[in-house]
């Protein structure tokens, strides 16, 4: 530490251009943290509310809810400590002046998918529904009537809840007849118990059913086979990951380039018997303590940044996963000083007497 | 008692028609409390004697013996170990840290060495060397001279069993190098440590016990 500090302290300079190449690859990295995770939560957060361990659809769906339908009757047969019927259909909803993306929920209002009201009242009648209230910002607002772009049904919201989409899209929450309407239309009587899903929470998942044509499919695997979402995250991740490499790359290029300017000085610290020990723990204690400032800076400006964006930017930083990035971005500068504490352990002393 | 010791040490470098005979088979020794001078032409190989004695350069045969130990039988880290405790190097070119002031330098063995000195000494080390108000000062603001004092004031430092000075006096005026060669040798009599001084001012010869030339290669003593 005493070498490490008394240098930084020396070359002010350099050493600020090192910390703010590492700040920019935090920021980056962090943004990127904040992108994938507000991404995934577009997608998830309405199933992560379940707290529910699986989901049951058929076979033939190819783990899709969409694609799926099975009746009451079958879901019925399923074992699971807890369960609740799912009907789900993908559609537009306008009011007398906007449109939104939306996806509808059938649901029953006893079973532990029903979202808490935050605002209004919960869903009673015929075609009343809890909307999620990102679709406030959009336009919408309590008592609105919308119309659906499939249907002749219009369905009113009554109540609002929070953290409530569904693959990108705000959820209408309303009774399994609200959904049959709005799915069958005329045949709604028909298919009453037509159903997408059934949500389980349970401990043992592979014993829920044994049925051929069902498959119960843990929860994190039917998030992972929303469309789009594993492709959005893997590229996101990705590109943190080369990040952590290039930053890793970057630091060593850095510190080696200094320490191969530093090769006499070290020579004359070696030669006087200063063990290579203490000189390469010096090394490490600088890169530490220029990638902790590079990274809380980062992280800092990450999260001022964050106040400044528009709504409509769909990020969410996530303050554990932000550190846990932010300690490996450390980890793996102090990898990249490995380099030059090799070069420091074979200095030849004798080299920086020089005859 | 004799703190260093060459038994039949020699030095060639490369091979071939290029083979240089730096210090042939030569055998030596150094009590506590001497002054010794070691003198001779350029290239004559008294930084190879000096090096070689320190620790930093292994002969090609022979034994070199400090405080009984025969270090050439020690690997570096363990070679690097005696430099630490038992030796004080004052080196041909500048051996200071670029970034730590004066007074960091110093601060810098405490860090990896135990016993050196206290304070009372360093400020009459300071005193003697003429160094005391440069304390704060980074090596790139001294002159040649100071840089050269801060130098042996960091040998110094560390209360080393041996003194091994290269040209110590080389970038001082001749009143300073006196000064110099007075205060190297009053530590080596007060502080019983023993003292090689490679040099090629004869007049600085005067202050020590013993003096050898060195012509190539050939260690003879002559006073
Ligand atoms: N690493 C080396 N490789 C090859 N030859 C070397 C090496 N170091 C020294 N020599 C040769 O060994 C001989 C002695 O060199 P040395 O540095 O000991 O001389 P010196 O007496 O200290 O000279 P000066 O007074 O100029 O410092 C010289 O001929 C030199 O060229
Ligand atoms: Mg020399």
């Amino acid at each position: 530490m005493f070498l490490a500090w008394n240098e930084i302290q020396k070359n002010k300079l350099r050493f600020v251009l090192i910390i703010g190449v590492l700040m920019l690859v935090a920021y980056l990295v962090f943004f990127l943290s904040g992108l994938a995770n507000g991404l995934a939560s577009l997608n998830r957060e309405a199933v992560d509310k379940w707290e529910a361990s699986a989901v049951v659809l058929t076979e033939e769906s190819d783990k899709s809810l969409v694609a799926s339908s099975l009746t009451i009757d079958e879901a019925e047969a399923v074992e699971a400590d807890e369960t609740a019927v799912l009907g789900q259909i993908n559609a537009i909803a306008r009011n007398d002046d906007q449109k939104a993306n939306v996806s509808i929920f059938g649901i029953r209002e006893d079973e532990f998918i029903m979202p808490e009201v935050t605002e209004g009242k919960a869903f009673a009648g015929e075609n009343e529904v809890i909307a999620s209230d990102t679709l406030k910002e959009d336009g919408f607002a309590l008592g609105d009537v919308v119309e659906l772009s499939s249907t002749e049904e219009k369905l009113e919201i009554v109540g609002f809840t929070e953290d409530a989409r569904f693959n990108a899209a705000p959820v209408l929450y309303g009774d399994l007849a609200t959904f049959q309407r709005v799915k069958f239309g005329e045949a709604a009587e028909a298919n009453g118990d037509q159903i997408n899903g059934l949500v389980l929470r349970t401990d043992d998942v592979s014993a829920a059913t044994d049925k051929d044509e069902l498959e119960a499919i843990e929860v994190e695997t039917f998030i992972e086979n929303l469309p789009g979402y594993t492709a959005q995250s893997l590229t996101l991740n990705f590109m943190i990951y080369f990040l952590f490499v290039i930053s890793s790359v970057i630091v060593a290029i850095f510190l080696y380039v200094l320490t191969v300017q530093k090769i006499s000085m070290f020579g004359v610290m070696k030669a006087q018997g200063v063990p290579s020990g203490y000189l390469a723990r010096s090394v490490i204690a600088q890169t530490f303590i220029l990638a902790l400032i590079g990274v809380a800076v980062g992280l800092a400006l990450t999260l001022i940044t964050g106040l400044f964006l528009p709504a409509a930017v769909p990020v969410a930083f996530d303050i554990p996963t932000m550190l846990i990035y932010g300690a490996v971005l450390v980890v793996v500068a102090i990898a990249g000083a490995v380099f030059s504490v090799l070069t420091i352990v074979k200095i030849d002393p004798l080299k920086a007497i020089g005859g | 008692m004799t703190v260093l010791e060459f038994n039949q040490v020699n030095k060639t470098f490369g091979s071939g028609h290029k083979k240089v005979d730096a210090l042939k088979s030569t055998d030596f020794h150094a009590e506590q409390g001497e002054m010794i001078a070691v003198i001779g032409p350029s290239g004559s190989g008294k930084s190879t004697f000096l090096t070689i004695a320190g620790g930093l350069l292994s002969p090609s045969n022979g034994e070199v013996i400090i405080n009984n130990e025969n270090i050439t039988a020690l690997n570096e880290k363990e070679r690097s170990k005696i430099r630490l405790k038992e030796i004080g190097f004052i080196l041909q070119a500048s051996n200071l840290v670029p970034f730590l002031t004066v007074d960091k330098q110093m601060k810098l063995l405490d860090k990896v060495k135990k016993n050196n000195m206290n304070k009372e000494e360093v400020e009459q080390l300071y005193k003697d060397l003429g160094i005391g108000d440069l304390r704060n000062k980074y090596p790139s603001d001294l002159s040649g001279g100071e840089r050269q004092r801060v130098a042996i004031a960091k040998a110094l430092y560390s209360n080393p069993s041996i003194v091994l000075a290269d040209e110590p006096t080389a970038s001082l005026d001749s009143d300073r190098a006196y000064e110099v060669m007075g205060l190297l040798k009053e530590e080596t009599k007060n502080k019983k440590t023993t003292t090689i001084v490679v040099t090629h001012d004869t007049r600085l010869i005067d202050y020590c016990d013993k003096v050898y030339k060195m012509v190539d290669g050939v260690l003879e003593q002559q006073k």
